[in-house]
């Protein structure tokens, strides 16, 4: 294929971005026709989504990562498997986000075609930057995706808290990504070079030091993102202040793309490098693990309690990274730790988006998002509180859900690199969540809420939870062709060695 | 004539920077001057750059320091224009008062 | 030749007390503009290097980006609102011991970094037209980054127009 087709998906949605922001400009705010751009915007996701599945079978998997740019149709983005399964991710979250956001926006703010055409871009961002095979491009992308998210934070401007939240994200994320910069200077010297497949070329294990230097440093700027501790102290606030829909985005976009930009930078830059990873990657790992789900435990406000709970999950998906660095290079295919990420960041995406729907729906009807006002929620929506029952059985790793699939091939493919401690710190850790998540559920099904009032929700909103719950019960139930995709997809990886 | 001044000069120079950057980052609470010291380190990152560009003689680095000059200009931007919306709320630019958010 | 002056070298020294006296007004400084004018001699320092370097037109870009631009929008947001100016009393971190240590650190394991490596440098002449050879980049091997700086930069445009300005009637719903 050539490359103007391979990028259509980019193409398309960049399209459709600036296509709602100049609609936005040219109806006035009187105009009956406004409302139609939420649904330009789920049109512009349902096209681009299209436009994957299009590409996906005329994508040779192997044929990608290992060229240079010289030989790559498309010069530094990567159109592989591997970067279409993100792709999809961070579509998919888009319109998830974009549908149950509709209500919110209109509730708390006048700007609907900036919201929503900022939305696409930044899921555009998402798009490039896990395609990146350059340095540039991974900067380029990253800031793209950093700007976006910062407006995005502080779009309720009326809302001191959303600002602030914004101003936080944007003080550690500039930070982060000069910290990161110098990383990438440092491997630009040592190789004259930005393209990683080329920087894997020239590396020589006299300059271990400098490259143990350069990937702590870039951990600085993928790890903000991803909110690996010890970079997480931005998510809270931000999470805690953010528009609800915006929050929800958050929570899973850049994490994926940050998870994203990490493997590859990991596989393809520092491959057959001499430097074993796996005990940086796992440190890393149980701090963000237990750090995550520590702190979780005293959360009041449910915002706040998926932040850090969020911040755990990506914790167990960074285990999938270390068994992976762990694994003799002809392991990588199937179970090597990274189509375990993926199908982990699947399962993740759908729970954790319906948890968000519920609290958007919830904050729409009451106002704030309390975990005491969850109560009685049981009488109010029993529908809700069943998906709700569901999301956390599959945040915690229980079956038949989707979270326990992905955990057991995140942790098996820990145990399969003889990672057991790091394994148990997993399952560990997944205990502790218990407390949390069902802490919430004991308000939800036995206590006795003060408004019985039961909840509306609406069309678009419904039509998210069905999803979402369907997905996460589907991946559990009838998981073969979820766990191929993700096989297929990590397949890039066994063509390096 | 500029092979006078060896490449460590500029690498030390540039570290020198960065840790001056990273230390007013640490020291200062006034949120303006954290700006100013990341624009500082940035500036530092793209003094390697170019350094190392002359010295492999690779087009490469400038390039890259073109992107980051244009993305950090945008950046400051985006960063002020929150800072002085932040202000219409509260008559705070002390990073310790941002605490309508439990830090 | 024993009354040459060693031109290059002055120049350089004089540049890196701009730059490095520069950040270090900017840390120390109680009064924020002129932390401000302390980034412009420091970026104006920076600049000088870059001459030095034969990557003369970003001299020029860091000239009228850094210091035109961002250092312009500093001072006008300082300006902006008044009280900003005013020198506090406390304006170090509590913890400034610490921080102090930790930049000592960050500062010793980045030499030790970047002097244990033996750089690959070229001992070939600059190369002449360093303004063709970006101009050709840009439009050439590095085309796809150069869009996406075009759609970056409307995306935060958009944004920061949208963040700053006045407030609008229909938000206050």
């Amino acid at each position: 294929m050539d490359a103007l087709r391979l990028l259509t998906p980019e193409i398309t949605i960049t399209i459709f971005a600036f296509a709602i922001i100049s609609l936005d400009i040219a109806w006035n705010d009187e105009n009956k026709s406004r409302r139609i751009l939420p649904w330009l915007a789920f049109a512009g996701g349902l096209a681009t989504l299209l436009m994957i599945f299009y590409i996906w079978p005329h994508v040779d998997q192997y044929n990608y990562t290992a060229a240079t740019d010289a030989g790559r149709e498309v010069p530094m983005l990567a159109v592989d498997r591997m970067s279409l399964f993100f792709k999809m991710i961070a579509v998919l979250t888009v319109i998830l986000v974009g549908l149950s956001a509709g209500e919110y926006v209109e509730k708390h703010t006048p700007f609907r075609g900036e919201f929503y055409g900022l939305m696409l871009l930044a899921g555009l961002s998402i798009m490039l930057l896990v395609s990146s095979t350059n340095l540039i491009m991974i900067y380029l992308a990253l800031e793209f995706l950093s700007i976006t998210s910062y407006i995005l934070t502080g779009f309720l401007r009326r809302d001191a808290r959303s600002i602030e939240a914004a101003l936080k994200y944007f003080l550690y994320g500039a930070l982060a990504s000069g910290v990161m910069l110098y990383g990438f200077s440092l491997l630009y010297g040592a190789t004259g070079s930005v393209d990683l497949a080329t920087i894997a070329g020239s590396l020589e294990t006299t300059q271990a030091g400098l490259v143990v230097a350069a990937v702590i440093l870039m951990l600085a700027g993928f790890g903000f993102k991803i909110a690996l501790v010890p970079f997480h102290q931005w998510s809270p606030d931000a999470y805690e202040g953010a528009p609800t829909p915006i929050t929800a985005f958050l929570s899973v976009g850049p994490k994926a793309a940050g998870l994203a930009v990490l493997i590859r930078v990991m596989v393809v830059a520092l491959p057959a490098f001499d430097v074993n990873w796996t005990p940086i990657l796992s440190l890393v790992a149980i701090f963000t693990m237990s750090v995550g789900n520590l702190v979780a435990l005293w959360q009041t406000n449910m915002k706040r309690m998926l932040a850090y709970s969020s911040i755990a999950q990506a914790g167990y998906m960074l285990v999938g990274l270390a068994a992976w660095s762990a694994a003799p290079p002809s392991a990588v295919a199937y179970l090597g730790g990274v189509d375990a990420i993926m199908l982990f960041l699947l399962a993740y995406m759908f729970t954790n988006l319906g948890v968000f729907a519920i609290a958007i729906i919830l904050e729409n009807q009451m106002g704030t998002s309390e975990i005491a006002d969850y109560a009685g929620l049981i009488r109010r929506s029993p529908y809700l509180s069943v998906a709700l029952l569901i999301f956390f059985l599959s945040l915690v790793g229980i079956p038949p859900t989707s979270g326990f699939i992905g955990k057991l091939f995140v942790f098996g493919a820990a145990v399969n690199q003889g990672l057991y401690v790091l394994a148990l710190f997993g399952v560990f850790n997944s205990v502790i969540s218990v407390a949390y998540y069902f802490g919430v559920l004991r308000n939800v099904f036995f206590e006795k809420g003060s408004d019985e009032s039961p909840i509306r929700v609406g069309v678009a909103m419904n039509t998210v939870v069905t999803i979402t719950v369907v997905m996460t019960l589907l991946i559990a139930l009838y998981g073969q062709p979820f766990i191929q995709l993700a096989a297929d997809s990590a397949q890039i990886l066994a063509a390096n060695f | 004539m500029i092979e006078s001044i060896p490449l460590s000069y500029y690498l030390l120079l540039s570290a020198t920077l960065f840790t001056i950057g990273a230390a007013g980052v640490l020291i200062r609470r006034n949120t303006i001057i954290i700006l100013m010291c990341v624009e500082m380190m940035m500036n530092a990152v793209n003094l390697t750059f170019i350094a190392f560009s002359r010295f492999l003689d690779s087009a490469t680095g400038q390039v890259f320091v073109f992107m980051i000059m244009a993305v950090a200009a945008v950046e400051v931007a985006i960063g002020l224009a929150l800072l002085v919306e932040l202000n219409r709320h509260k008559d705070a630019v002390d990073i310790n008062q941002f605490n309508s958010l439990k830090g | 030749m024993p009354f040459e002056i060693p031109f290059v070298q002055i120049v350089w020294w004089a540049m890196t007390a701009c730059a490095i006296g520069g950040a270090i007004g900017v840390v120390s400084s109680n009064n924020l503009f002129h932390s401000a004018l302390f980034l412009v001699l420091s970026l104006f320092g920076v600049a000088g290097y870059y001459v030095l370097l034969s990557a003369g037109f970003l001299a020029v870009v860091q000239l009228m980006v850094y210091i035109g631009a961002i250092v312009i929008l500093v001072l006008f947001a300082i300006m902006f609102s008044r009280r900003m100016m005013k020198p506090t009393e406390d304006e170090m971190n509590r913890q400034w011991l610490v921080s102090v240590i930790v930049a000592a650190a960050l500062f010793s394991w980045l030499i030790v970094v970047v002097n244990s490596v033996s750089w690959p440098v070229t001992s070939a002449a600059p190369t002449a037209d360093t303004v063709l050879q970006l101009g050709l980049a840009f439009l050439g091997s590095y085309l796809i980054p150069f869009l996406v700086v075009g759609v970056l930069l409307s995306a935060a445009l958009i944004g920061a127009i949208f963040l700053a300005r006045e407030k609008v009637e229909a938000e206050e719903i």
